[in-house]
């Protein structure tokens, strides 16, 4: 049992859970963010992805012991121009279908179009191979990067400063 | 449109909600985001001494308030087929309200709905009418309050938006405005649907209600359910099929961090038996239950391996042999083998289980609730009314949602924790152990042809587990277009459990059946689709095939993916057809494998004859996906049985299909028609597999008989 002060969503939040505990099982059960999916608890399918540090991360293969004071953003939390982007394109498209994954694919695809605006075909492919959709909404969610490509470069003007 | 239809209970305290939290080392807090009924709201809603205004609610579907909101209940249970937004979206096209003004609101289990369950892709066919008949009469009473407001007849008055207008008199009423008193009027018995050719709103593209809280991360799903004073469970059952719980060593799993209690449940009807452990989180359960240690009688079913089925399913082949080819026939005989699947919804199985006041209130991610609910009633000796089922989202079906032996183990350990709510979790590997799998099935194929290379007989020894679905007639294409074809059936022992996968039946047969017509004509020296389309032409009428809704969608389907056009080496293009749930499906994949055997699907293009289209965008996805998901099992999905136990235990030795194997176009086409709906959750996966395995043989001249693709070698030189 220990005593942990963790960065999540820019709040700051103390549990007392036992050392080995998963960030997953911190976050869903004793923070009540239920946004990061339990899957296979082996870092397989991607479903519990969240950023720590921006960098998209396995939850359920991260003990909170090793958390520290990195920066954690949950699907509740994430709120960069190329998150929002996603989010306003997984909705036009109506890229969900039961949606258990798309919150880990939303992190997924927002970290890669920070490093990447318009990536190729080949491009999403790397960066999203590691994010399993059981139901197979392969097709939009490809399509839904692409669109939000293009509405996250409609909100950053050209010169790249933000109005 | 709104639909934030919450009850509004999540506005807790952060400081005061970590306070909780660090005491408890656990979660706790009120369910938020999950829907509740507009009568559980109201009751919840704070008294203000004012009488209350009522609302239209002519029908249990519909309730229209004074401020004009639409609330619609959606029966049946979302799984990611749409039929939250889709079967809503039939009763507003009748009421004729602007989909903007619906808040759409999960319907609990309740004999007034009719038809819950979420099987075989029949909600919208069932439901159809009656959700119609839901908003027209609605729509009626509506109209009927204008008409006595304005005294002029029912019949003057249109309906657009949600809006009453007697145009003669240039007089409109909203719906809102008509609600108080459309409420003392009756409800018709008998009301005019609409003329299929007026819909505004089916046919169109609707986003899933829920998407903006999907994309937001709220809780939706049976696993997000969070009650005050939750604590957590695990139940673990035997690996092999059907085994019991000798004894286990309860008082070390008792020992571990958070554990309030380990026991073994044993000889409740419905209930495997099995070892319950719960603790404060569900890491600690999951902790607990690793150190459980328990003595298995593990019965009979321990002897049963997936290779030993095999010399069974050639021996039982031999014994259910079909008659011989007639004489002067050439014969083309193969074997079709497919393995057991799991699945593997990505949410793994799970309840929450809350037993107080004598009442088991469960919160289920289930396809057919009412399943659910029987076996807590009997198994726990509860009534009928005494058991109550709330409806979450389902993190996937599949049909595996469709049993509900959660249900139970999360209400008989609920039961022993009166006044605590247990959410019970299942681990990925207990998910994987425990499923109800798509049998495995073998095809013996044997196939006559003359001199002119027609085909004059088709057999086929068609083997699988004994018990659950996928039986299997000579009543389907393309045994209908061959006078005198033969299906004989045997069962291997059975005991392993098998159950409802997404197209039963289908999604191993169709695979087979159309794989072994290319493989004929091939043989016959045809071209596929002519070969094909010869055959369909000589289907007696039926009504059950209709041989020209099949010949539309193929020719439909091979002209938009420009079939036959000459293609260079290790490059392919097949195609398959199906009719499944009463839809016609023709899928072409185009294909290519490289020398050293590495698959690329570069596209796939669907023809569909489903009837009227509900939700164009929903029923696009449902196409799009189960494709998908046919290929993904028939490139790399397989459960084998060794020692009574399924052998796969978690993604890591169970692979499915990633986005780097999703092909970049995926081109789906409806056949334009006012036919009523047919399902759709189903009939696209059955072809997509054999269009493919078609496609690397057009590619490769490899003929994949054994799935899964990835199990083989592609490589061609």
């Amino acid at each position: 049992m220990g005593k942990y002060t963790l960065n999540v969503n820019g709040a700051s939040w103390t549990v007392v859970v036992e050392s080995d505990t998963p960030l997953l099982w911190v976050l869903r059960d004793a923070l009540n963010l239920t946004g990061t999916k339990f899957g296979c608890g082996i870092a397989q399918c991607g479903a519990c992805t969240v950023h720590v540090n921006g960098v998209p991360t396995r939850s359920c293969r991260t003990p909170v012991s090793t958390v520290g004071t990195a920066t954690v953003t949950t699907i509740e939390g994430i709120d960069t121009p190329q998150a929002r982007a996603l989010q306003d394109a997984w909705c036009e498209l109506d890229v969900p279908q039961c949606g258990y994954c798309q919150g880990g694919q939303i992190l997924a695809a927002s970290a890669l179009l920070k490093t990447t605006p318009h990536p190729t075909d080949a491009e999403i492919d790397t960066a999203m191979a590691r994010n399993l959709c059981r139901c197979a909404s392969y097709t939009r969610i490809r399509a839904g990067i692409k669109r939000a490509a293009e509405l996250a470069a409609a909100a950053t003007p050209a010169n790249g400063k933000r109005t | 449109m709104s639909h934030d239809s919450n009850s509004g209970a999540s506005a807790m305290d952060r400081r005061q909600f970590i306070k909780i939290s660090a005491l408890a080392g656990g979660g706790l807090l009120v369910a938020s985001g999950f829907d509740t009924p507009p009568h559980l709201a109201a009751a919840a809603a704070p008294t203000t001494g004012l009488a209350p205004i009522a609302d239209f609610a002519p029908n249990v579907f519909v309730s229209i308030a004074p401020s004009g909101v639409v609330t619609l209940i959606a029966p049946n249970s979302e799984m990611g087929q749409g039929i939250k937004t889709s079967l809503p979206m039939i009763i507003a096209e009748e009421l004729d309200v602007k989909w903007e003004q619906v808040t759409v609101v999960q319907g609990d289990l309740n004999p007034a709905y009719g038809r819950q369950f979420s099987v075989g892709s029949g909600s919208t066919v069932a439901n159809y009418t009656a959700m119609r008949r839901a908003g027209a009469a609605a729509r009626a009473v509506l109209v009927e309050a204008a008409a006595l407001e304005w005294n002029v007849s029912a019949s003057e008055c249109t309906t657009a938006n949600g809006v009453v207008t007697h145009a003669a008199s240039k007089r409109t009423a909203t719906y809102g405005a008509l609600a108080t008193k459309a409420a003392q009027l009756p409800t018709p018995a008998n009301v005019t649907l609409k003329d299929p050719s007026t819909f505004t709103l089916l046919g169109t593209r609707i986003p899933g209600v829920d998407n903006r809280k999907i994309v937001k991360g709220a809780p939706l799903f049976g696993i997000d359910v969070t009650l005050p004073g939750m604590l957590y469970a695990t139940y673990t059952k035997c690996p092999v099929f059907g085994g019991e719980v000798v004894s286990a060593n309860l008082d070390d799993v008792k020992a571990k961090p958070g554990v309030r209690d380990a026991f073994v449940l044993h000889g409740i009807a419905g209930l495997p038996s099995g070892v319950a452990v719960v603790a404060d989180s569900t890491w600690n359960a999951f902790s607990a239950t690793k150190a459980l240690k328990v003595q298995w009688n593990e019965g009979s079913q321990v002897a049963q391996r997936s290779a030993e089925m095999a010399e069974q399913a050639v021996a039982l082949a031999k014994a259910n042999a079909p008659a011989s080819l007639p004489s002067g026939a050439r014969a083309v005989n193969a074997v079709y083998h497919y393995p057991f699947l799991a699945h593997a919804t990505l949410e793994p199985q799970n309840c929450t289980a809350w037993y107080h006041d004598g009442v088991m209130e469960m919160w289920t991610p289930t396809q057919v609730p009412s399943s659910g609910h029987g076996l807590v009633m009997k198994g726990l000796g509860l009534s009928a009314k005494d058991v109550k089922v709330h409806i979450t989202r389902l993190g996937g079906g599949f049909g595996r949602r469709g049993s509900n032996e959660f249900s139970i183990e999360a209400a008989a350990i609920a039961q022993k924790f009166a006044g605590t709510p247990i959410k019970l979790t299942w681990t990925r590997e207990q998910d994987f152990a425990h499923d109800n799998y798509r049998s495995n099935g073998w095809h013996f194929f044997s196939a006559g042809l003359d001199s002119n290379g027609a085909v004059v007989a088709l057999h086929d020894a068609y083997i699988k587990m004994l018990g659950g679905p996928g039986e299997m007639s000579a009543t389907g294409f393309p045994f209908n277009a061959i006078p005198g074809s033969q299906v004989n059936s045997g069962k291997l022992r059975g005991g392993i459990p098998t159950g409802y996968w997404r197209a039963p039946g289908d999604n191993g047969n169709v695979w087979a059946t159309q794989s072994f017509m290319d493989e004929l004509a091939h043989a016959a020296g045809k071209e596929p689709l002519a070969f094909t389309l010869d055959l369909l032409a000589t289907v007696p009428a039926s009504p059950k095939f209709d041989a020209n809704k099949m010949i539309a969608v193929l020719k439909l389907a091979t002209d938009k993916a420009k079939w036959g056009q000459p293609r260079v080496r290790g490059e392919g293009q097949g195609f398959a057809i199906c009719l499944a749930n009463n839809a016609y499906v023709a899928i072409v994949a185009d294909v290519a494998v490289s020398q050293a055997g590495a698959l690329t699907i570069k596209k796939l293009t669907a023809a569909v004859d489903a009837g009227t289209i509900v939700n164009l965008s929903g029923a696009e996805a449902q196409v799009q996906g189960s494709m998908l998901d046919g290929i993904s099992a028939a490139w790399f999905q397989k459960v084998t049985i060794e020692r009574g136990a399924a052998a796969q235990t978690n993604f890591n030795k169970y692979p499915m299909l990633r986005m780097n194997h999703a092909p970049p176009v995926v081109d789906v086409h409806f056949i334009p028609s006012s036919a009523p709906p047919t399902g759709l959750g189903e009939p696209a996966l059955p072809p997509a597999a054999p269009a493919v395995c078609n496609a690397i043989f057009a590619a490769t001249g490899k003929r994949i008989r054994t799935l899964p693709i990835a199990d083989d070698t592609l490589r061609w030189t």
